[in-house]
């Protein structure tokens, strides 16, 4: 069975994971990820969640101090299309072969710009005159799927100028930066000029812009796919069935669901900031801190039971080694080492406990539990407890964790012990039965 | 047949990034990695009898010695064969593995192949000439069960060296 799921999910792996378009997109937003949770900690700190924290800090800083952190939560989150059609049209530079990458990048940038509204004739001031210049809410999540558009299409036509040598030739001897600069001139004109075109197609239709239109046509479908319950759970799955078969499964996976995750994520940030309601469920806070924490697998609960009750030699130890790192959430010791890749052991457990954890913290936001996190992005590498107060703020999601946690331990419980017994009858025959290697040791090694 | 694997600290059960200064060790049987080799090395009746494992900075600190004395422990063992890897896209193990194959090679010790992912390519470059290195994938790359039938079938094919030959072509560097 194994091997003809093998079979099966090898080539989807491939070809998700070698699309150049989908790789751009993944790493070009990858790119903004520090950006987001630099911001993430500027929203966190504003709105600590302690009561009297507010009025606390104001003792310090005075009324209204805020607004001084928000500055930077804003351009954190309410540019990310912007940012990302520069990280993506970057990524895709590098994928497409170009070697001036960030031309690439920032001739996506300047396309995304040319296709944003500009004038908000319906933003007036008390003297009458309207809003000209770019809004946040543009460059911000409702434009990030016109974004990846943008960047794809831009440098690909930037691409196939410099590959048809459309470029202009500088002497020999002229630096190589003014080189490449002149070089870049024609096929930046030519993705230009495209925008420029598609902006005055788009300014002829009811949509007016091509954010309406992206937004309307793929966007809000997509992210709505996003809110359906099966969303989380088919992400799951599919993450850690990849990674049983040693393939990295989120590299695969989020080339598809990283963007959805990213815009629902961000929806809720831009909802939690303006005090409106927030709707998504799916956030990557969820998805990194509820369903799979502590690496792959959701295996933290292992390790601990590992270190603590394993029998054998080689469980404990590995439990205990692994530990430390285990709680950071990182079980990269476990996945070879102990072995869980292509261990049908271990199979079991380690596809299931993410599909019950997302489930169980669906139930447990549904129900009220927990409230919808806040979309707040914390390094994945945050230990549970904390990672649970933070992303929810409440006391609750803590507690949830620690309940995942011991649920965890129980699915993984009768195939730790299958595998401890496995390895402490190896361990037993090893001392009984008595050759010539147990006397073996690298201290008394002579090196003739 | 009877093989030895030598592992860095992370393939035997060791512990990953935690372990790095793990001493030269030797285990009876195989661990870690090893329990997903035994299930394809069973087809071809081969066994594991022995691990060297080594951490990529003991090995680090003093290369010329440490594989001194892995190629030494090998002689004292005297398998049948030898395999270091699957190294993946790990770099210290990676050139532990090409120069412990090479010594083993030129001291006539053992037969001995090496396991690893392109990405190791300056290690491949400098040492694919001299020793069989298997294809591999990178840590999360997909084909890593055929990687390991291929040298299954390597092990197999080790006493016809026209046949061996011809699947060299196919599945090494």
């Amino acid at each position: 069975m194994f091997e003809k799921l093998e079979k099966l999910l090898t080539p989807v792996a491939n070809s998700l994971s070698k699309n150049k378009i989908l790789i751009a997109i993944r790493d070009g937003f990858m790119i903004t990820v520090p950006i987001t949770i630099v911001a993430s900690i500027f929203l966190l700190l504003a709105n600590f969640p302690i009561e009297g924290w507010s009025t606390f800090i104001a003792g310090f800083f005075g009324e209204g101090w805020e607004q001084h952190l928000a500055r930077v939560t804003r351009v954190g989150f309410n540019t990310i299309a912007l940012l990302g059609a520069l990280g993506i049209g970057y990524a895709y530079s590098r994928e497409e072969g170009i070697d001036n990458k960030i031309a690439g990048g920032v001739v996506a940038m300047v396309c995304f710009l040319i296709i944003s509204p500009q004038a908000h004739p319906t933003f007036v001031n008390e003297g009458g005159s309207s809003f000209r210049g770019f809004s946040l809410t543009h460059l911000g999540t409702a434009g990030m799927f016109l974004s990846m558009l943008t960047a794809i299409i831009s440098v690909k036509i930037f691409g196939w100028a410099l590959k048809k040598n459309l470029v202009i030739k500088l002497p020999d001897g002229v630096p190589p930066m003014v080189m490449d600069s002149f070089a870049s001139l024609i096929p930046a004109a030519f993705a230009i000029l495209f925008f420029f075109v598609v902006n005055i197609i788009f300014s002829n239709t009811s949509y007016e812009y091509a954010h309406n239109f992206i937004y309307q046509v793929l966007q809000a479908p997509l992210t709505g796919l996003g809110q359906l319950s099966i969303f989380e759970v088919i992400y799951q799955f599919l993450s850690t069935l990849f990674w049983f078969f040693g393939i990295n499964g989120p590299a695969v996976t989020n080339t598809i669901f990283g963007p959805i995750h990213k815009a629902l994520t961000l929806e809720n940030l831009n909802n939690f900031e303006a005090g409106k309601p927030m709707l998504n469920i799916f956030t990557a806070g969820f998805s990194d801190f509820f369903c799979n924490f502590g690496g792959g697998g959701s295996t933290l609960g292992l390790v601990i039971m590992m270190s603590t009750i394993g029998k054998s030699s080689r469980i404990k130890t590995l439990g205990r080694l692994s530990l430390p790192a285990g709680i950071f959430g990182i079980n990269e010791p476990i996945i070879f080492g102990l072995p869980v890749v292509l261990n049908p052991i271990m199979a079991v457990p380690f596809i299931l406990t993410p599909v019950v954890n997302t489930i169980l913290a669906t139930v447990a936001t549904y129900i009220g539990f927990i409230p919808i996190t806040s979309g707040i992005q914390l390094p994945w590498t945050m230990p549970i407890v904390f990672s649970g107060f933070l992303v929810t703020g409440t006391i609750r999601g803590a507690i949830l964790q620690i309940f995942l946690l011991a649920v965890n331990m129980a699915i993984y419980y009768p195939f730790l012990r299958i595998l401890d017994n496995k390895y402490l009858e190896d361990e037993k025959n090893a001392v009984s039965e008595k050759d010539e290697i147990d006397d073996l040791s690298f201290d008394d090694l002579s090196l003739d | 047949m009877k093989i030895v694997v030598i592992f860095d600290q992370g393939l035997s059960g060791l512990g990953g990034k935690s372990n790095l200064d793990l001493p030269l060790t030797i285990q009876k049987g195989s661990v870690g990695t090893g329990l997903i080799l035994s299930q394809h090395l069973n087809k071809v009746n081969a066994e594991i009898i022995a691990t060297l494992s080594c951490g990529v900075n003991t090995f680090n600190n003093d290369k010329e010695n440490t594989v001194l004395k892995l190629c030494a422990m090998v002689k004292k063992i005297n398998p049948d064969f030898v395999l270091v890897g699957p190294c993946f896209d790990f770099k210290d193990y990676a050139l532990m593995s090409a120069m412990t194959c090479k010594l083993l090679k030129e001291k006539s010790i053992a037969k001995a192949v090496s396991m690893m992912s392109i990405e190791n390519k300056a290690v491949i470059d400098e040492y694919a000439k001299e020793i069989d290195i298997i294809k591999m994938p990178k840590k999360g790359g997909t084909g890593l069960n055929d990687s390991l039938a291929d040298l299954c079938e390597y092990i197999e094919t080790l006493n016809n060296q026209d046949k061996l030959d011809e699947l060299k072509k196919r599945i090494c560097y």
